[in-house]
């Protein structure tokens, strides 16, 4: 065991856990449906640090529970993001990026956690976040996440959730001082996912 | 009455050596430098010098460090039982330190790296760079920039609009399996999840006193862990302090049964043979200083003592005894006043036996390894300084009379009894039987030379070791490249052009991985290249950035010059990999590459690639020593060869034509115990060899005794009682875990054994008269070991 070691395996995404119950999260579930495919539509205003506007993008994205993320960007190009438990990749025009978790052991957990932000997953989100906020009206409900590990706090400084039965707004809060917010429309549930969809995510 | 004075002046000088013996073994006891390493047995490569300091530089590194792996199926067991270890290593801070995890200090090793962050690009984005077209940057940066949100940001994201600076600390963590979860280090491996947890080992040098704290503290680990329902967990340790307290442990186990056991040996046959309380005491004293003065000499010879000496030495006991035993057997049925006449009667032989026992020790070292120097060097001032007491003090305190015994009369009669081989049909038919076991056990015998037979480490701390090391995909210290350059420029880019070459083994799945300095300090003219590079994609990144969204992003400065050598090494980010850092060495700069996830099967592939590289030196350390090894088992062979064709001479010019019945008896058993080696599977290796060269210094004595006496069942007692005690004492080293030891006394066992039985079956047949044997008391000894 070396010195660099030490040093380098500071850097990926760190995961924390501890078991921690509250009552709003418990109520937060209770109001949220868990299918085993979400699909739905997106529209994401990111505001960069420096730049006067923000960036808006828009397209369509599918949860698939136990097997990962697609995120398909329309507008303003074209542009995918697949995140299984064992394989990230993007791909847009002539650029793409891949990462195997054969290479990266945290891309499971990353991948963990991107599914529990987007599907409102409480109970994997409270490992991670210090969670608080409150029920509104009848049916919706916002949530309030803080990173417990620095690991995780490199990534994000705060992260916010708006929904109902389903998630509707997501605001992440970069550490670096960029922000995204993202909203979720014509969410339909459904069982499985399309023969193509399921090819993407690798199975 | 000179000739007295001058024995009790010598015997007064005597007694001052052996107090300052004394003074010294007080002071080594008290802080007793032990050497536990190994590869402390082995020559270093004079040829290479760099790649010794390499090898000690790699070693140094880890001596200090255990590491510990708690696996369980599932994460939150794991790490239950992760925290119950920790509570339980830290009762015993002043045996281990956690190695703290500091997150403070990658923040120190980013921000020392930033400046320089377009020169830092991994070989693969060397590559794409230099490549791809432009639009493809203009892709990327658009793609990356419109993502929600990816992975941990070093500053902010227009200064890094590729990820290239984010994608190059990957690769960096990518070299290790292991992830910072709750608080612990994560990794999975084998359907289990581990916590990796770090310690520095903080005692002092392992003495020999049996104990083994890290030992018992493991076990007690392990123990908690199954009463509090958590059996199932597997805790596994590795690291050298483990290895070292194993052998310190191990050595005193056997330097007890091999030393008392022996010593045992040898007093019971002195008190069978004499049945006086006054030669057990004599003996022993002799052993006891002839050690004491053995291991003082070899510490003050070499510094350190090796573990493996005391345990070899220990057998010192059945060779020193001899000279007590002369002494004895001559003195016994004479009165107490002719003692003097006796000792000088026995002077001349008694030098000849230390001098050719000396000789043959001196062999041993021969080959250039100190281990076996140290063996050689702590064997002679043993048998010296046993030789001296019984030549200063034998006399001087030997005041009683000394009986002769039934028992020694008994041995001294079994002579006749012996079988005799005689040139009949008989004898013909047994030779013939003889030589067709030798024929088959001797073309059954084969041969390997491998650094394992030095190891006597517990086979479940390797086989922890080697499963540590494969989860965690530690880098082999054993295997590496050696690269050496003219300045750290040149340095670094021979071994960028070595990396080229192992690109593209990891490729095509030959070579998990590998470790070199340029990763983290790549050459000058690679960090040129990578400005030129960076430079140019990310102008067209941020101008399809720019045309995308309207805005004006700027490139942030970076470091005008290079990073150079001097101020890495002074930084905090040089420890991350100072120890493949061997810096100048006799005017030329050296480094060393390690390789991750070595098996057996790579290391041809990586022979090759080394070949053409100039200043590249592929070093197999496991090879270099098993070739090392196979070098003086044949030379060694070939001294063992010229020593009976000189033997043969000597006793030739001694005994004509009945020479061959001193050395026939050597042969045939040297002989059988390699037939018997061939037909039971044991490969020969050098410390067989060794054995038979010390053989022969031993084992032809027996036959000279009987030669110059025939039918004198006196001779036949000397040989007879140093016979059983030799065998006794080399034997016992048959049972050591080290398995260069165990072969070594498993063959002087079994030669011993069968030289022995083998000797009086060839004495000559002229002289069977009984009544000479009878006649003659027991004290003609004194005479026959006159003339040995």
């Amino acid at each position: 065991m070396n010195q660099w070691f030490r040093y380098v395996l500071l850097l990926c995404l760190a995961m924390a856990g501890s078991a921690w119950a509250a009552d709003i999260a418990e109520a937060v579930k209770a109001r949220l449906s868990s299918p085993q495919v979400l699909r739905g539509q997106f529209e994401q205003q990111k505001s960069v640090v420096g730049f006067k506007k923000p960036l808006l993008s828009s397209g369509e994205f599918l949860l698939w529970r136990g097997h990962g993320v697609l995120w398909q960007t329309r507008k303003p190009f074209e542009s995918s993001l697949v995140v299984s438990p064992d394989k990230l990749s993007a791909e847009s025009g002539q650029a793409s990026y891949q990462l195997e978790s054969s290479r990266e052991p945290a891309l499971q957990a990353m991948n963990e956690l991107l599914f529990a932000l987007l599907a409102g997953d409480v109970a994997v989100l409270q490992k991670r976040f210090l969670t608080d906020g409150g029920l509104r009206g009848k049916d919706a409900w916002v949530l309030a996440l803080t990173p417990r590990e620095p690991g995780l706090a490199r990534v994000f400084k705060r992260v916010i959730l708006e929904g109902e039965r389903h998630v509707k707004l997501v605001r992440l809060e970069e550490a670096n001082g960029d922000s995204s917010l993202i909203r979720f429309d014509k969410l339909v549930e459904a069982s499985a996912p399309t023969a193509e969809e399921a090819k993407r995510l690798g199975r | 009455m000179a000739a007295k004075r001058l024995s009790l002046w010598l015997a007064a000088v005597w007694a001052v050596v052996v107090l300052g013996t004394v003074l010294h073994q007080v002071q080594f006891w008290r802080a007793a430098r032990l050497n536990t390493d190994v590869l402390a047995l082995l020559p270093e490569n004079e040829q290479a010098p760099a790649v010794s300091a390499a090898t000690r530089k790699l070693a140094e590194q880890s001596q200090r460090q255990i590491v510990l792996l708690v696996g369980a199926s599932d994460w939150s067991q794991t790490r239950r039982a992760a925290q119950l270890v920790q509570a339980r290593l830290a009762t015993q801070p002043a045996l281990l330190q956690p190695a703290a995890v500091d997150a403070s200090r990658l923040d120190a090793a980013v921000a020392f790296y930033q400046p320089w962050r377009d020169r830092l690009l991994t070989q693969e984005q060397l590559r794409s760079l230099a490549s791809a077209p432009s639009e493809q940057w203009a892709s990327t940066a658009l793609m990356r920039l419109y993502q929600p949100a990816a992975g941990p940001q070093f500053g902010d994201r227009l200064a890094d609009p590729l990820g290239l600076w984010q994608d190059w600390w990957a690769e960096r963590a990518a070299e290790s399996p292991a992830r910072p979860r709750d608080g612990l280090l994560w990794l999975q491996g084998k359907g289990q999840q581990w916590a990796l947890l770090n310690y520095q080992f903080q005692g002092a040098a392992f003495a020999v006193t049996g104990e083994a704290p890290l030992a018992e503290l493991l076990q007690s680990s392990r123990a908690e862990l199954a009463a509090q329902g958590m059996g199932e967990i597997r805790l596994l340790a590795a690291g050298v302090p483990l290895h070292a307290e194993a052998a310190a442990a191990q050595a005193n186990r056997e330097m007890s049964t091999i030393g008392w056991g022996s010593l045992l040996a040898v007093l019971l046959l002195v008190w069978l043979t004499f049945r006086s309380l006054r030669p057990i005491v004599l003996v022993g004293l002799s052993l006891l200083i002839g050690c004491g003065v053995a291991l003082s000499v070899t510490a003050m010879l070499f510094g350190q003592v090796h573990l493996l000496t005391l345990v070899f030495g220990a057998s010192l006991v059945g060779v020193a005894e001899d000279y007590g035993f002369h002494y004895f057997a001559a003195r016994q049925g004479r009165p107490a006043n002719e003692r003097w006449q006796v000792l000088r009667g026995l002077l001349p032989g008694m030098a000849l036996a230390l001098l050719t026992s000396v000789v043959a020790y001196m062999a041993l070292g021969l080959a250039p390894f100190p281990g076996l120097r140290q063996m050689a060097v702590f064997s002679v001032a043993g048998l010296l300084a046993a030789f001296l007491t019984v030549v200063c003090w034998f006399p001087l305190f030997d005041r009683g009379a000394l009986p002769q015994t039934a028992f020694a009369r008994y041995l001294a009669n079994s002579l006749t009894r012996w079988p005799r081989w005689q040139p009949n049909r008989k004898g013909w038919v047994l030779a013939l039987i003889l030589l067709v076991v030798l024929g088959v056990g001797l073309s059954r015998l084969q041969s390997r030379d491998d650094l394992r037979q030095l190891q006597g480490s517990p086979a479940s701390l390797m086989a922890e070791q080697m499963e540590v090391g494969r989860l965690l995909g530690m880098p082999s210290p054993g295997q590496f490249y050696l690269v050496a350059g003219d300045s750290p420029e040149q340095l670094l880019q021979r071994e960028e052009g070595l990396k080229a070459r192992l690109d593209g083994l990891v490729r095509d799945g030959v070579l998990p991985g590998y470790r070199a300095v340029s990763d983290w300090l790549p050459s000058l003219a690679t960090q040129q290249r990578a400005a030129l590079l960076t430079a140019q994609a990310e102008r067209h990144a941020l101008a399809a950035i720019a045309e995308q969204t309207g805005e004006q992003p700027a490139r942030p400065l970076q470091a005008p010059q290079a990073l150079d050598p001097a101020t890495w090494l002074a930084s905090p980010a040089a420890s991350i990999i100072a120890a493949q850092w061997l810096g100048e060495l006799d005017g030329k700069h050296y480094s060393v590459l390690m390789l991750r996830g070595l098996s057996p099967t790579m290391l041809p592939a990586l022979d090759k690639a080394a070949t053409d590289l100039p200043g590249v030196r592929w070093v197999d350390k496991t090879a270099e020593i098993s070739s090392l090894l196979a070098r003086y088992r044949l030379g060694m062979s070939w001294l063992l060869l010229a020593g009976y064709v000189a033997v043969f001479v000597a006793l030739a010019w001694r005994f004509r034509l009945a020479a061959w019945r001193a050395l026939l008896p050597t042969l045939l058993g040297s002989l059988l115990v390699l037939a018997l080696l061939g037909l039971l599977g044991v490969p020969l290796q050098l410390f067989n060899v060794l054995a038979l060269v010390l053989l022969l210094g031993m084992g032809v004595d027996y036959g000279i005794f009987l030669l110059e006496h025939p039918g004198d069942g006196t001779a036949w007692l000397a040989v007879a009682l140093a016979g059983v005690s030799t065998l006794l004492s080399f034997g016992l080293l048959a049972f050591s875990a080290t398995p260069a030891l165990q072969a070594f006394g498993l063959t002087m066992l079994l030669g011993e054994l069968l030289i022995w039985l083998l000797t009086p079956c060839f004495r000559p047949g002229e002289a069977l008269a009984r009544e000479q044997v009878e006649a003659a008391p027991v004290s003609q000894l004194a005479t026959a070991n006159n003339q040995p």
